[in-house]
């Protein structure tokens, strides 16, 4: 036993002596984020990091917060609930910080913001779109919109455009299915009719299988969402056998088109979280372009640029960083806050109100239509 | 501070609970189970599903544990006719097949979204006495299960599997059933595992189709292969380097000023670095163990 405590005192000495040194260190004002920097998500927890860092600089451009450097401290999910949790303790009861925003696949968000809640400590949502999100509790905010919003948004436009017997194609996850579940209920409500819903096992290199399946039904529209290296070989896929004849309509286009050749992608339809909006966006997007050499991959850069700047300004306006008075500053600053995803409010529920969506098209890139 | 080695202890004390019971199959019996993460699974949603149902937490640890053994007794059985190689082979596809139910039956398990909240055993108490109580549990657990297999290893069933291990055809000649000894050897770890995995789920209040991941069973496997197979010290041991690197790797990297996007990366290299300094310098991992050598 003895060697076992002394393997186990040692590490957590060491980590003491870390921790007591990196706070003498530099006194900032700090808060977390906790994003996918390793795993199946490390491309988006990537964009999402540069965004954060966007953030950050433009905070200390304009004198930080509270006269001090301001600082976020970036922790791994590693893509798994665990290492989330654990990064999200690390920050709530070593750092101490007051806000934590991330992460992006709701099946980590969820146990991750649970734990922050019962902590009393802010989490900020900018990624997930699960419905469960809006009962996280009393200091979770949201800034995006949840999948019920987005489902309806989606049936809408595809029932505008004068879907009726349509084909459904989603990832067999957490997100896969609520989108293809939520679809359908708003769909049938508005009189249309889902006549095959296919839920594919993510990682396979061929879809042929399904896609055969998924026209059998004889469809007039495909609606699908992919992660981008998927919908690369679905779309590739499609595209071979012919089922391109029939309109193909994206759920958040950009992410499902990220990785399909131009030639390929050429007259999908789809629909997406808002981005950016208007000036405060495009000079978000310009800013983005100029430290970067590129733009930002995914729409959830601009919610985690805003989840930054709103912290910022709530410390700030709260002169403090007590949990209980920046959450107040939050529902304070949350009232029409101009932010690049467009102008941001919360309702009583700390929700977005009206959260920003898009109807786009690809004709060589992503355009609005 | 305090509170973040409390958690870091209590799991780490979980991963050690499921390392022993890999231990007893990989390490005395020498069964290469691919698939062990299953019965911690089993635990874990047994124990998500019946809280829910309304049933006590200690009914859903009994349940999670009855069905692990379940499992492992088709486990051993399945193990019959094929070699050690192809039997890890099966193994690995038992748990998948366990994971791909656990994301498409949602009625049962909740689907991708996995089941939450489950409570925490210790809610009642104020804290921090609610994570203390915790973590004495996982320790007592841990503590309970460390004599057990060291007795366990040390008597003769233990002295039976590590012939089987070594010498198949020696221990048949003793007399000894060899498909009874994989048998009993397979569900008394899926036991001891399921009961970690019961342990998990309510630490983390959630339980999810992610807990059945591949890895994870080899994160297990790296804890043994780093620790020392087949040596309760070395389980131990192999727990506390492989948590310990996993924790301080976001402190080193606070201090010394690393930027974000390689430390997640740093995590894995880390790990990867001790497993290949292990294999390569102590190839039986860092407290060897110790077999009597006959003249």
């Amino acid at each position: 036993m003895s060697l076992k405590l002394r393997k186990l005192i040692v590490p957590a000495a060491m980590a003491f002596a870390f921790a007591s040194n990196a706070h003498a260190a530099d006194d900032a004002v700090q808060m977390g984020a906790v994003l996918s920097l390793t795993g199946a998500n490390a491309t988006v927890g990537e964009d999402v990091r540069r965004a954060v860092a966007l953030a950050v600089e433009k905070v200390n451009a304009q004198g930080g917060v509270m006269g001090k450097k301001f600082d976020v401290i970036v922790e791994d999910s590693g893509g798994n609930a665990t290492t989330a949790l654990n990064a999200a303790r690390k920050l709530a009861t070593v750092d101490k910080v007051p806000v934590v925003i991330g992460e992006y696949s709701s099946g980590i968000t969820l146990p991750m913001a649970q734990y922050l809640v019962k902590e009393g400590v802010t989490h900020i949502n900018i990624a997930s779109t699960s419905v469960k999100v809006r009962d996280l509790g009393a200091t979770s905010f949201n800034l995006i919109g949840l999948e019920n919003l987005g489902n309806k948004f989606s049936a809408a436009d595809a029932w505008a455009l004068g879907y009726r017997n349509v084909a459904l194609i989603a990832p067999n996850n957490a997100y896969g299915q609520g989108v293809a579940h939520g679809f359908r209920e708003e769909f049938e409500k508005l009189g249309g009719k889902v006549a095959t819903e296919l839920l594919y096992t993510a990682g396979q290199s061929t879809y042929r299988r399904e896609l055969q399946q998924a026209s059998r039904s004889n469809p007039d529209a495909y609606i699908y969402t992919a992660y981008g290296q998927e919908s690369a070989v679905l779309n590739r896929e499609a595209f071979e056998l012919g089922l391109r004849q029939k309109p193909w309509y994206a759920i958040l286009l950009s992410m499902s088109l990220s990785d399909t050749p131009a030639n390929i992608a050429n007259g999908q339809l789809g629909m997406e979280v808002g981005s950016v909006q208007g000036a405060n966006g495009k000079a978000y997007i310009d800013a983005f372009q100029a430290k970067y050499g590129q733009a930002p991959k995914t729409s959830y850069t601009g919610y985690a640029y805003d989840a930054v700047m709103l912290t910022a300004a709530a410390i700030n306006k709260a002169k403090s960083t007590q949990p209980a008075a920046v959450q107040a500053a939050l529902k304070d600053v949350g009232k029409n806050f101009a932010g690049v995803t467009g102008p941001i409010s919360f309702d009583a529920d700390r929700q977005r109100i009206d959260p920003p969506y898009a109807k786009l098209k690809y004709d060589g890139k992503v355009v609005p239509r | 501070m305090f509170e973040f080695i409390v958690a870091t202890l209590t799991v780490a004390g979980i991963y050690g609970i499921m390392a022993l019971g890999l231990n007893l199959q990989a390490g005395y019996a020498g069964l290469l189970n691919f698939g062990h993460i299953a019965f911690a699974g089993l635990g874990a949603y047994a124990t998500g599903i019946t809280i829910q149902a309304g049933g006590s937490p200690l009914t859903g640890m009994a349940i999670g544990v009855v069905l692990a053994v379940a499992l492992g007794a088709g486990i051993a059985r399945l193990g019959r006719q094929l070699g050690a190689d192809y039997w890890g082979i099966a193994t690995l596809a038992v748990a998948e097949i366990l994971r791909t139910v656990a994301t498409n039956e949602g009625w049962l398990t909740g689907g991708a979204n996995g089941i939450s909240p489950i409570p925490m055993l210790f809610d009642a108490l104020p804290r921090p006495y609610d994570t203390l109580a915790f973590l004495a549990l996982v320790l007592g657990v841990l503590g309970a299960f460390t004599w057990l297999t060291k007795r366990l290893a040390d008597g003769r069933f233990g002295r039976a599997l590590r012939v089987m291990r070594e010498e198949p055809k020696l221990a048949a000649c003793f007399g000894y059933n060899l498909r009874s000894l994989k048998s009993r050897a397979v569900m008394t770890s899926a036991a001891v595992t399921a009961i970690a995995g019961s342990l998990y789920a309510h630490y983390m209040s959630f339980t999810g189709p992610d807990y059945l991941l591949s890895s994870e069973t080899f994160a297990l496997w790296t804890i043994l292969m780093i620790g020392g197979i087949g040596n309760v010290w070395g389980v131990l041991v192999g727990t506390a380097v492989v948590q310990g690197a996993y924790t301080l790797v976001p402190f080193a990297k606070d201090y010394l000023h690393f930027s974000s996007d390689s430390a997640g990366a740093l995590r894995l290299g880390v790990i990867g670095l001790i497993l290949l300094a292990c294999l390569m310098w102590r190839s039986e991992g860092l407290v060897p163990e110790k077999l009597r050598k006959m003249a």
